[in-house]
C-alpha cells in the first residue's frame, strides 16, 4: 500500500451549499501501471474525485499522493497529470497536431523534438496522417483518440479518463475500449477511468472500484466484484440476480421461505439471517427434481437474445432468473414445468470473503 | 456565421416551398418597401441637381458627385469620420472586452442580472446620454469646475466641441452594443477547453493567450464591426458633443439635407457611407473566414 503510485486517503468534497458530501471519506490506491475503474451510479461522484486528483476542485479533506508526495499544493498547471474529458476538449481552433504538441510547447519542448513526438503519439493511437486536419474534421472515434494522443504526448505520471467511451456508439465503443487498454498497456502509464458502464469496467479494469452515494462500496479485481460483491449495492449494481434472504440452519445450509433449503459455500454462524444471489447464467436445467439446490416452476416469461435465452421462471412466491445458452438441447417454453439447479459454490454469500 | 442557408437535400416538396414562399413575403414586402425603395431612390437624388430636381426625377448630373470626389473638405469629413469610428471602435471593444468575458464564464447566479444591468444604458435614448456627458465633460461640467475648485488648472480644459468629447461619448454609448456582440460571438468559449489546457501545463497567462483569445476573436471582431458602423453613421452625439466643429458624414449629411437643402450632396454623402460600411463588411467577413476555418 505504501509504496503504491498514487494513494487518496479519506477523500471528502462537499460542494458549497450542498448539505450532504458528494465524496464521502473514499480511500483507494493504485501500484505502477495499474488501470482502476471508478464506476457507479450518475451523480455517485466519481467526476468530482477525477477533477480533485487533477487539481480542478479543491478537496474538502483528505490526501491526494503521488510517489508518496502530497500533491495538494501543485496547481493544475504543474501536476503533469493527463486528462481526457468526456467532450474530448479538444482545441478548436488548432489542428490535430497542434493540439497534441500544445502540452509539449507549454513544456518548453524543442521544435524537432516536438515534431518527433507529436508522429509518435499520432502513430499510437493509429491517427498517422491527420496530423494537418482540423478538428472539426474527425470523427467522434477519431477525435477521441487524438485527446487520448494528446494526454499522452507529455509523459504523465498519471492519466485519468472520465466516461471517455460515452459518446461513441456501440461498435466504435467496442473497438476503442481495446484500444485504450493497449495503449494503456503498452505506455504503463498509471490510469483510472470513470464510467458507468459496468461491461466497460469489467473488461478493461485491473481492479475496479464501485461507489455508490459518494461512498466506496467495494474495490477489487472485476472477478471479485462479479463473484464476491459485499454489499447489497454491488451485487445488484454489478450483473443480474436473484436474491435470497434467509437464516443459516446448518453449516453451509441456509432456510429459505417458500424454497428447499439452498445450500452455499462460506462461513456463516448458525442462526443468523444471511442473503445470498445467484446469477442468471449459473442457473442449470436439471434433468430431475431432487438434487440439492433445486427448484421447480413454471416459466413465466422468455426473452432470446441470440447466443442465451433468459427464463423468469416462477417458484412459489419467487421468480427466479436464468440465462441457458440456446445451444442447449430442447429449449423450455413459456408454460412448461422445469427445475433448475446451482452448485453450491455458485451461490454467493453477499458481504463476506470467499470461503 | 460562415454556414450559408442551404435548401433542405432534395428540396422541398412544391407544396411546402409555396407556404416558404408565403411566409417569406411580408418581411419581404417590408424590406422592399421600408429598405430597397428608399435606397433606390436616394442613389436616384444623388444624381439630379437640386432637391426639386431629386423629388421630380428629371435630369441627371453627376454634380453632387465631384463636389464630393473633388472638394478636398469632404476627403476631410471621409477622414475624420473614418478615425472617429476607428477610436470608438478600439476603445469600446477594449473596455467592453473584460465585461462581456467575465459576464459569459461567470457561474454566478447574478448573471441573468448582470448582463441586464451591462445592456440597461440602452434603456435610455442616446440623445439623454449624451447630455449626461455634456455635463461632465462641458466647459463648467463636472471635471472642469472640480478640477478648478481644487485649483489644479486656471482656464477650462476643451473637453467637449470637438472629437475628444464626441470619441468619449460614442464609446460609452457604444458598450452595450460590443457586449452584447461579444457574448453572441463567444459560442467557442468553454471552460472545459481552459481545463484541458491547463492540464496541459498551461499557467493562466497561457490559457488566455493561447485558448481563449483565439476562440474569442470571432466575438471581438463582430463587435468591432458593429461599433465602427454605429460610429461612422452617427449624427447625433457627434453633432451635440462636437458642438458644430466636429465633421463627419453623418452631421454633413445632415446639414446637406437641412439647413442648405442640397439633397443631392446629402445623398450622394449618403452613398459614401454607404460604400464605406459595404467595404468594411467586406473586410470583415474576410477576417472571420481566415479566423474561423
Ligand atoms: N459544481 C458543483 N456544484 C455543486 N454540486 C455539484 C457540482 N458538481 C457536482 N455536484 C454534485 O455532486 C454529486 C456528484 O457529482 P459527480 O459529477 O461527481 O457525479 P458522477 O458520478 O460523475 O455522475 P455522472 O455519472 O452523471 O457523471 C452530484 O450529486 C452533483 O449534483
Ligand atoms: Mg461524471
Amino acid at each position: 500500500m505504501a509504496d503504491h503510485h498514487v494513494i487518496i486517503e479519506n477523500l471528502v468534497k462537499t460542494y458549497p451549499g450542498a448539505q450532504k458530501p458528494s465524496v464521502d471519506h473514499v480511500s483507494f490506491s493504485l501500484p505502477r501501471g495499474e488501470m482502476l475503474a471508478l464506476l457507479g451510479p450518475s451523480g455517485c461522484g466519481k467526476t468530482t474525485i477525477l477533477r480533485m486528483i487533477a487539481g480542478l476542485i479543491v478537496p474538502s479533506s483528505g490526501a491526494i499522493r503521488l510517489d508518496g508526495r502530497d500533491v495538494s499544493s501543485i496547481p493544475v498547471y504543474k501536476r503533469n497529470m493527463g486528462m481526457v474529458f468526456q467532450a474530448y476538449a479538444l482545441f478548436p481552433h488548432m489542428t490535430v497536431a497542434e493540439n497534441i504538441s500544445f502540452g509539449l510547447e507549454m513544456r518548453k519542448v524543442g521544435r524537432a523534438e516536438r515534431e518527433e513526438r507529436v508522429r509518435k503519439a499520432l502513430d499510437l493511437v493509429k491517427l498517422a496522417g491527420f496530423g494537418e486536419r482540423k478538428v472539426s474534421q474527425l470523427s467522434g472515434g477519431q477525435q477521441q483518440r487524438a485527446a487520448i494522443a494528446r494526454s499522452l504526448v507529455i509523459e504523465p505520471e498519471l492519466l485519468l479518463l472520465d466516461e471517455p467511451l460515452s459518446n461513441l456508439d456501440a461498435k466504435l465503443r467496442d473497438e476503442m475500449r481495446d484500444e485504450i487498454r493497449d495503449i494503456q498497456a503498452r505506455t504503463g502509464v498509471t490510469a483510472i477511468f470513470v464510467t458507468h458502464d459496468q461491461d466497460e469496467a469489467l473488461s478493461m479494469a485491473d481492479r475496479l472500484a464501485v461507489m455508490s452515494a459518494g461512498r466506496l462500496e467495494q474495490i477489487g479485481t472485476p472477478r471479485e466484484i462479479f463473484d464476491r460483491p459485499q454489499t447489497d449495492f454491488v451485487a445488484s449494481f454489478i450483473g443480474a440476480g436473484t436474491f435470497f434472504e434467509g437464516k443459516v440452519a446448518g453449516p453451509g445450509v441456509a432456510a429459505v421461505d417458500g424454497l428447499p433449503p439452498l445450500r452455499f459455500v462460506g462461513e456463516a454462524a448458525v442462526g443468523s439471517p444471511v442473503r445470498l444471489m445467484v446469477r442468471p447464467h449459473r442457473l442449470l436445467l436439471a434433468g430431475e427434481d431432487g438434487q440439492p439446490n433445486s427448484f421447480t416452476g413454471t416459466v413465466e416469461h422468455i426473452v432470446y437474445r441470440g447466443q442465451i435465452l433468459t427464463l423468469s421462471v416462477r417458484c412459489g412466491s419467487r421468480l427466479l432468473q436464468a440465462d441457458l445458452p440456446t445451444h442447449a438441447g430442447v429449449l423450455p417454453q413459456k408454460g412448461d414445468q422445469v427445475t433448475l439447479t446451482v452448485a453450491p459454490e455458485d451461490v454467493t454469500l453477499i458481504g463476506r470473503e470467499a470461503a | 456565421m460562415s454556414a450559408a442557408v442551404t435548401a433542405p437535400a432534395g428540396g422541398a416538396p412544391a407544396a411546402s416551398r409555396g407556404i416558404l414562399l408565403m411566409l417569406l413575403l411580408p418581411g419581404l414586402v417590408a424590406l422592399v418597401i421600408t429598405f430597397l425603395l428608399p435606397l433606390l431612390w436616394l442613389f436616384r437624388a444623388s444624381f439630379a441637381s437640386s432637391a426639386v430636381g431629386a423629388l421630380s426625377g428629371g435630369d441627371w448630373t453627376s454634380e453632387a458627385y465631384t463636389t464630393v470626389l473633388f472638394d478636398p473638405f469632404y476627403w476631410r469629413v471621409a477622414w475624420n469620420t473614418l478615425v472617429l469610428g476607428f477610436n470608438v471602435a478600439i476603445f469600446a471593444v477594449i473596455l467592453s472586452y473584460p465585461i462581456a468575458l467575465f459576464l459569459a464564464r461567470t457561474q454566478s447566479r447574478f448573471r441573468g442580472v448582470l448582463t441586464a444591468l451591462a445592456v440597461a444604458p440602452l434603456l435610455t435614448s442616446s440623445v439623454v446620454r449624451t447630455y449626461g456627458w455634456m455635463v461632465i465633460l462641458g466647459d463648467r461640467g463636472v471635471i472642469n469646475s472640480t478640477l478648478q475648485a481644487l485649483s489644479l488648472t486656471d482656464g477650462v480644459i476643451r473637453l467637449t466641441n470637438n472629437s475628444f468629447g464626441a470619441t468619449v461619448a460614442l464609446i460609452e454609448i457604444l458598450m452595450p452594443y460590443a457586449i452584447l456582440a461579444m457574448l453572441s460571438g463567444f459560442g467557442r468559449l468553454n471552460v472545459q477547453l481552459e481545463e484541458a489546457a491547463a492540464m496541459l501545463g498551461a499557467n493562466r497567462l497561457k490559457v488566455f493567450t493561447r485558448i481563449v483569445l483565439p476562440l474569442s476573436l470571432p466575438g471581438v471582431l463582430t463587435a468591432a464591426l458593429l461599433v465602427f458602423v454605429l460610429a461612422i453613421s452617427s449624427f447625433v452625439t457627434p453633432r451635440l458633443m462636437g458642438g458644430g466643429r466636429v465633421f463627419v458624414l453623418g452631421t454633413e449629411v445632415f446639414n446637406e439635407a437641412t439647413v442648405t437643402l442640397n439633397w443631392p450632396l446629402a445623398a450622394a454623402l449618403s452613398v459614401m457611407l454607404l460604400v464605406l460600411f459595404s467595404s468594411i463588411i467586406l473586410l470583415y467577413q474576410r477576417a472571420l473566414r481566415a479566423l474561423e476555418v
